[in-house]
């Protein structure tokens, strides 16, 4: 890297990272004194942080949910993958499918979660089903929609080669429909957290978000705050990785974007 | 298929399939018993739920807290993403701290939430404000910034001043990205004052699903999620057909 790069870097890093640093030193300093019981001290809420999770707490509450919410956005990820794929390279059941797909998405993804309470108690088999099936129907549409707007070129070139649906389907469609199918794997990776924590509040025991609610609910403020720090620093993460996979993965895409 | 069938639309065909499904799944199938409710119960609570105080009161509140929580947040959203959009500097500064505070979903800040306002509607108000404020203001930012360089460039040529600017580049190039925001954020807002009750007790929809399935209650949670996924769908079809006639010029 030569020093014109590094310098440009670094002012970039300056003028994005003043704010932040000034909101926090604010929040440090104002809430040092205070005695309002429900804004500890941010010192405080640090030392309890750290004797928390760094890494008391971890295998407890932190594992357990990581653990649910990968499983969970991983069938996500194939059901809605595979039965959008399916669903997309016919535009006759597409528009049968829709109507219903289009139902089940408008439904506020947590308020899935009772349904699932009352079908399967409060363990983590409950908290799966409700991470994969909340998060699978973002990344069908995505997929549907991903598949059947295939270039009219590329389907004709497809053809004059003899392609066989299902080389059609993996080497063809797929590949080009996956700009748009990573618009809904990032939907669903979202709703997959949202409901994750969800899951945690209502069906209380083990897990992050219901040990965070449990610290609520017996007015132990200092654990809420570190509870609340860490799964908003959980959110940014996940965004953060999410957007590094796709941006390694869709390479090819932006490349292509920036000849035309 | 047979020419009077091919005449209905897709859409009716694959609901009442649907329904047949569903109510077969939850009398014979492998769902049967107390804790599915089939097509025929859940419509039948929901039609007794429409008849009732009761409900009328919970939606409003829900409503409530959604319209309320809209409007502070572009009280709040719209100046201040104009203001930080207007120079380079200050949307680079803000960027990454409101991309921050985006990506942090409003259900994680419910239990802070609780202890400091406690389990009511003002709650739920604040969440909708939590879950809108960032993101508006990084989309009404980025359409300032997002105006028509030539244009910029010409009126610069004429000496045109801010005021000028403002009003034939920048607003035109913002309202575009406002109403965007605005759109996600309606039904955003339904969602998260659902949410603000189911978790957080604020009232409204999602307390009394909360509940309704706590006490056991199939028949009436499914009628819930039923009135939430035709609503959900009505509003977000309502959204789509009106941002098309009211930014005609953007063609998105």
């Amino acid at each position: 890297m030569n020093a014109r790069r590094l310098w440009r870097w670094l002012l970039a890093i300056l003028v994005a990272g003043w704010l932040p640093v000034i909101l926090i030193t604010w929040w440090w300093k104002s809430s040092a004194t205070s005695d309002n019981p429900f804004f500890p001290p941010l010192e405080m809420i640090w030392e309890q942080f750290k004797l928390n999770w760094v890494f008391t707490n971890v295998p407890i509450h932190l594992v357990p949910s990581l653990e649910n919410l990968f499983t969970g956005f991983a069938i996500a990820v194939v059901v809605g993958i595979g039965l959008g794929a399916l669903i997309g390279t016919s535009a006759g059941a597409a528009r049968y499918v829709e109507p219903i797909v289009d139902f089940f998405r408008s439904i506020p993804p947590v308020a899935l979660v009772p349904v699932f309470i009352l079908l399967l108690g409060l363990d983590s088999g409950m908290r799966i089903a409700s991470i994969s099936f909340a998060a699978a129907f973002p990344i069908l549409i995505s997929t549907i929609e991903g598949v059947r707007q295939t270039n009219a070129v590329l389907l004709d070139t497809a053809t004059v080669f003899r392609l066989s649906p299902a080389r059609l389907l993996w080497q063809v469609r797929l590949p080009n429909a996956m700009p748009v199918v990573f618009g809904g794997l990032q939907v669903g990776l979202q709703i997959a957290f949202i409901v994750t924590v969800a899951s945690e509040y209502l069906g209380s025991g083990f897990g992050l978000g219901a040990f965070t609610l449990t610290a609520t609910d017996t007015f132990n403020i200092l654990d809420a705050w570190t509870g609340v720090l860490l799964l908003g620093l959980l959110g940014y993460v996940l965004s953060l990785v999410f957007d590094l996979v796709e941006r390694a993965s869709l390479g090819w895409y932006y490349g292509q974007k920036k000849l035309a | 298929m047979p020419a009077v069938l091919r005449r209905i639309p897709a859409g009716v065909i694959s609901t009442v399939v649907a329904l047949i499904v569903w109510q077969i799944i939850g009398s014979v199938g492998p769902l049967a018993g107390d804790s599915f409710a089939t097509a025929t119960e859940a419509i039948a609570a929901l039609v007794e739920f429409l008849g009732q105080s009761d409900f009328w009161t919970a939606v409003w509140q829900t409503l409530q807290m959604a319209i309320i929580g809209l409007l502070i947040s572009v009280v709040i959203a719209v100046p201040l993403g104009f203001l930080i959009g207007l120079s380079r500097f200050s949307y680079r500064s803000t960027k990454f701290t409101f991309d921050f505070l985006k990506v942090i979903p409003p259900i994680v800040i419910i239990p802070i939430a609780i202890l400091v306002i406690g389990p009511d509607v003002k709650m739920g108000v604040v969440l909708v404000v939590f879950a809108n404020t960032f993101s508006m203001a990084i989309q009404t930012a980025y359409g300032v910034r997002d105006a028509d360089p030539v244009l910029l460039e010409t009126m610069r040529c004429y000496r045109m001043g801010l005021a000028k600017q403002i009003r034939y580049a920048r607003l035109p190039s913002a309202a575009v990205q406002i109403g965007i925001a605005l759109r996600l954020a309606i039904s955003a807002s339904l969602v998260v004052s659902v949410v603000a009750g189911l978790v957080g007790g604020a009232g409204g929809l999602g307390s009394l699903l909360a509940l309704t399935q706590s006490s056991g209650n199939a028949d009436e949670t499914y009628a819930i999620i039923l009135f939430l996924g035709i609503i959900g769908v009505a509003v977000s079809r309502l959204l789509v057909r009106t941002q098309r006639r009211v930014i005609f010029w953007s063609g998105k």
